[in-house]
């Protein structure tokens, strides 16, 4: 069976429901704390939950990016390994310029930044699926065009680049999950933070990275599609 | 210099008790030790009337925490540790940051416990907010904030709570703060020195001492007075949840060694009095005394003078006693595993001193010893030391809700004023910037019922409650009803999701207990909780009193007992929440706890509401709004006749008919009284929006 690892850097807070909803679809999901992350190497995927990785000094994300922790992380993804991002993973994931680029450079090419209204908010979301499933491997087993439901509970979660990067993220299907009514109409008032796009996830060019804003994992009960798509994905990698 | 609360007389009194004048240190030690923040000097004698014992009661009041037992899963006993404090003070006069260390105190108090904790609530009271640009508007903006930056931060999800706005707290806004904790009952642990713990070393873990803080407890104990506003911001502690987080994880790691290797230590938050007090207090608990060198503690600035290493507040520490076998893998799991030094500038768990035979508390300096004092005077309860000659009535009294009186000709009118009114509006602005779902175990956010519900054990369908109570309106009016309100809406909201109560916390917030008058305000409300609470069969497990609430001419808060209620659910799966479900169904009013239990068991309960001084009109509009939230089309239809429901009670939603029907639910979106109606859609949004002018 393939083994999953859930990084934990300092500050990181959701790490728990991560790793227990990996398991519930069967997931050989481990935490690896910082103290261990020497081992990261050997896993066949990995998940960046939710939290305040080193205090999302500078701008969230950001020194987490940067951390040694991430080089497996990188290299694993340039090698077709799966990584999902959710919340404070996402923007991780962001910041490291692995969605929507390839993470060659670790220079970010779009970021999750502060809200409009420019507050943390925590509150009950719907995301859809905008791509095609089979765009991403993570995606593959949802319907097409499937509505899951969310928690947002983030002060930095909109979309923001520059008019090209903007550009290629439309034209070139990186934008995996918008913001949505339970009925998959898709609008600002679905939006919770004013993201461009009213995107809340995004996938790099190969589709073996993605990176959600809002928490699946924070449903109750906990289930959730998405989560079960990522580890038949990751046994079928 | 700070001034010390200390008075006259009780100088007097240390200096016979060491046969000869104190030293700085000592002074500063005495002042804290025996303040009204740490001795409950003035409240000791009232809160031994409170009922603290039952047969779910696991451990009363005494120690950081109170426990109540959960129930079992997989033949293991679980129970849930909760703690109920106040941090008013520093959060009038530094809101951000003093809100916020009122939170990592209190999840320290039940972490401290042996307890992975898994939520906290809040209770706050701010002044009139209507004009911006005032500090008390500034204050209810920056302690949501300071709630919010640290409660996120460390992962623990926001449950429940409340919020009023009211001219009496202009100028001392309130902040209490609940946190709720998961043990095992065979892992509790406790803050006392066990026995045989002779010469077993004290560790301080966590930030490094600063001058932050100094004075915190002395400073609780008086009235905030302008002239001493910098002393008093220096008095205030500095938040940091990034530490706060790595610290819990680190301890829980520690505890499960602890386990593990089935070892019993104790362990204690640094709360008033810092590393003094706590260490003073846990070997004294044991029977021991205790020798700390003040070298050893690891600072943030050197050259800190003794008095603020021993008594100053920096926050997230704690002290354990630990057996020596152990130390060495506890510190390494602070400082190499979990590399503390690096998460915040030299952080860490470091020996200080030892658990001593002979009961003095010794504290040495550069060498010399600058304390050296029987510990049991040091830390021995103090009381009756305050109680007025005379007792004073109560103030005058005010309209006791917010509601206003439902007028005949235009009832619908009325009831949408005050539904974007302060009083009667949706919280739901204000408490979306809490993490309210961190830790996927909530059941019930914060918002979308009465209590908030949380599943805290995985793969187990038991539950816990928790919702907050206390009305200023009815302190204003009358001390002892509003205590007894507290109780009642309390359990009721509790029961309103079909939890059974188990057990209460309080936290009594006062004026200054030397005036009569403010002192009868206390003791009345007492005397409301202890017989209510006797009357429910519920015991108070933690509480908290906070006097000196009031301004610098003597105009103290509304009475402000503040009451939580803990409730279990033998079954997540059959919560009751307040949104209408169903045209067709009727809504009853009930006030009998034992009928809404059983009849949401038997699952012929559709939605539940807690009527409150609002009325029952507004408990049904509030269910029609929550229906809407829902994304639900429904309606309501209420009857013209008068009931009589001022005391409140309970508003249920079944699809059986019954002959005492308030009201009937409607297929489309508007409320009909009489011959009037109104769009639901419209009144939600007005509720809904309401304090968005403070917290958009």
């Amino acid at each position: 069976m393939r083994s999953v690892a859930v990084l934990v850097f300092p500050g990181t807070n959701s790490e728990e429901e991560t790793v227990r909803l990996l398991r519930v679809y069967g997931a050989d999901a481990r935490l690896v704390h910082w103290s261990c992350a020497q081992t990261l190497g050997e896993y066949d995927a990995y998940v960046l939950s939710g939290g305040f990785a080193y205090e999302d000094r500078i701008r969230a994300g950001a020194i987490a990016a940067r951390d040694a922790m991430m080089d497996p992380v990188i290299d694993g993804a340039r090698q077709g390994k799966l990584v999902m991002g959710i919340c404070n993973g996402a923007q991780i994931l962001l910041e490291a310029g692995l969605v929507p680029g390839s993470g060659d450079s670790r220079r970010p090419t779009a970021a999750f930044t502060r809200n409009v209204p420019p507050h943390f908010i925590c509150k009950q979301v719907y995301v859809k699926l905008t791509v095609e499933p089979r765009r991403s491997i993570i995606t593959a087993a949802l319907a097409a065009g499937a509505v899951l439901p969310a928690w947002a509970a983030h002060g930095e979660g909109r979309l923001a680049a520059g008019a090209e990067q903007m550009a290629q993220i439309a034209n070139e299907n990186h934008l995996a999950f918008v913001y949505a009514r339970a009925d998959g109409r898709v609008d600002d008032a679905a939006t919770p933070n004013g993201s461009a796009l009213h995107c809340a996830g995004l996938v790099n060019r190969d589709g073996n990275v993605l990176a959600l804003m809002p928490h699946p994992e924070r449903v109750f009960p906990a289930r959730s599609a998405l989560f079960e798509s990522f580890v038949k994905g990751v046994e079928a990698s | 210099m700070i001034d010390v609360a200390l008075r006259g007389d009780e100088r007097r009194r240390i200096a016979e008790a060491l046969g000869r004048e104190p030293t700085r240190v000592e002074l500063y030690a005495f002042d804290a030790q025996w303040s009204e923040h740490c001795s409950y000097k003035s409240s000791r004698a009232h809160l031994r009337r409170l009922p603290t014992s039952g047969e779910r009661v696991v451990l009363g009041p005494g120690e950081d925490a109170g426990i109540l037992y959960l129930g079992e899963h997989d033949g293991e006993r679980y129970a849930v540790v909760v703690a109920h404090e106040s941090h008013n003070h520093p959060s009038q006069v530094v809101p951000f940051e003093g809100a916020a260390t009122g939170v990592g105190g209190i999840v320290r108090d039940v972490l401290c416990m042996g307890a992975h904790v898994f939520g906290i609530a809040d209770a706050l009271r701010f002044g009139d907010v209507a004009t911006p640009g005032t500090h008390r508007r500034h204050v209810a903006q920056a302690v949501v904030d300071g709630i919010s930056a640290y409660g996120n931060a460390i992962g623990v999800p926001n449950l429940a709570g409340d919020a009023f706005f009211h001219e009496g707290f202009n100028e001392n806004c309130l902040v209490n703060v609940i946190a709720l904790g998961l043990v095992k009952e065979k892992e509790i642990v406790h803050s006392f020195a066990p026995p045989g713990s002779e010469g077993w070393p004290l560790v301080l873990v966590g930030k490094a001492t600063d001058a932050s803080g100094f004075g915190g407890a002395s400073f609780s104990s008086l009235v905030l007075d302008a002239e001493n506003e910098a002393a008093n911001k220096g008095a205030v502690q500095v938040p940091d949840p990034f530490l706060e987080n790595v610290l819990m994880r680190a301890t829980y790691r520690v505890f499960a060694l602890l386990h593990e290797r089935g070892i019993t230590a104790a362990c204690k938050d640094l709360g008033a009095g810092g590393v003094m007090g706590c260490s003073a207090e846990i070997c004294a608990s044991g029977g021991y005394g205790a020798r700390v060198d003040l070298d050893r503690i690891n600072v943030a600035q050197a050259n800190l003078p003794p008095e603020i290493l021993a008594v100053g507040e920096t926050q997230e520490r704690m002290i354990f006693a630990l057996p020596p076998e152990v130390v060495a893998s506890v510190l390494r799991i602070y400082n190499e595993e979990f590399s503390l030094p690096e998460i915040a500038y030299n952080a860490r768990a470091v020996v200080i001193g030892n658990v001593t035979k002979e009961k003095r508390y010794v504290l040495t300096h550069h060498g010399q010893a600058v304390m050296d004092v029987d510990i049991e005077t040091l830390t021995k309860p103090r009381e009756g030391a305050l109680v007025p000659s005379e007792m004073g009535g109560a103030r005058k009294v005010e309209t006791a809700s917010g509601a206003a009186e439902l007028d005949a000709e235009n009832p619908l009118s009325r009831l949408a004023a005050l539904l974007s009114s302060l009083d009667g509006c949706s919280r739901e602005p204000l408490y979306r910037r809490y993490d309210t779902v961190v830790r996927g175990c909530t059941v019930v956010p914060r918002g979308y019922a009465d209590a908030g519900v949380v599943a805290p054990i995985p793969g187990s369908p038991l539950g816990v409650a928790v919702a907050v109570a206390g009305n200023p309106r009815y302190g204003v009016a009358n001390p002892q009803l509003a205590a007894e309100y507290a109780v009642v809406e309390a359990v009721r909201k509790v029961v309103a999701v079909g939890a059974r109560p188990i057990g209460l916390t309080d936290c009594l917030n006062f004026g200054n207990p030397t005036s009569a008058e403010h002192y009868a305000e206390f003791v009345a409300a007492v005397d409301g909780l202890a017989h209510t609470a006797r009357d429910l069969g519920l015991p108070f497990v933690s509480g908290n009193v906070s006097f000196y609430n009031e301004n610098a001419s003597g105009k103290a808060i509304p009475a402000s007992a503040i009451v939580a209620c803990i409730g279990v659910l033998n079954d997540v799966a059959r919560i009751v929440t307040p949104a209408l479900k169903q045209a067709g169904s009727t809504l009853r009013f009930t006030r009998d706890i034992e009928e809404v239990l059983r009849a949401i068991q038997e699952g012929t309960v559709l939605a539940c509401h807690v009527v409150t001084g609002d009325g029952v009109y507004a408990a049904a509009v509030e269910m029609a709004c929550a229906a809407v939230r829902a994304g639900s089309e429904l309606g309501v239809r209420l009857s013209d006749r008068l009931l009589r429901t001022d005391r409140g009670g309970f508003l249920l939603e079944s699809s059986a008919s019954c002959a005492e029907q308030v009201g009937t639910v409607l297929g489309e979106p508007i409320v009909v009284v009489g011959e009037a109606s109104r769009s639901v859609r419209e009144m939600y949004d007005a509720w809904a929006g309401r304090l968005d002018e403070i917290y958009a």
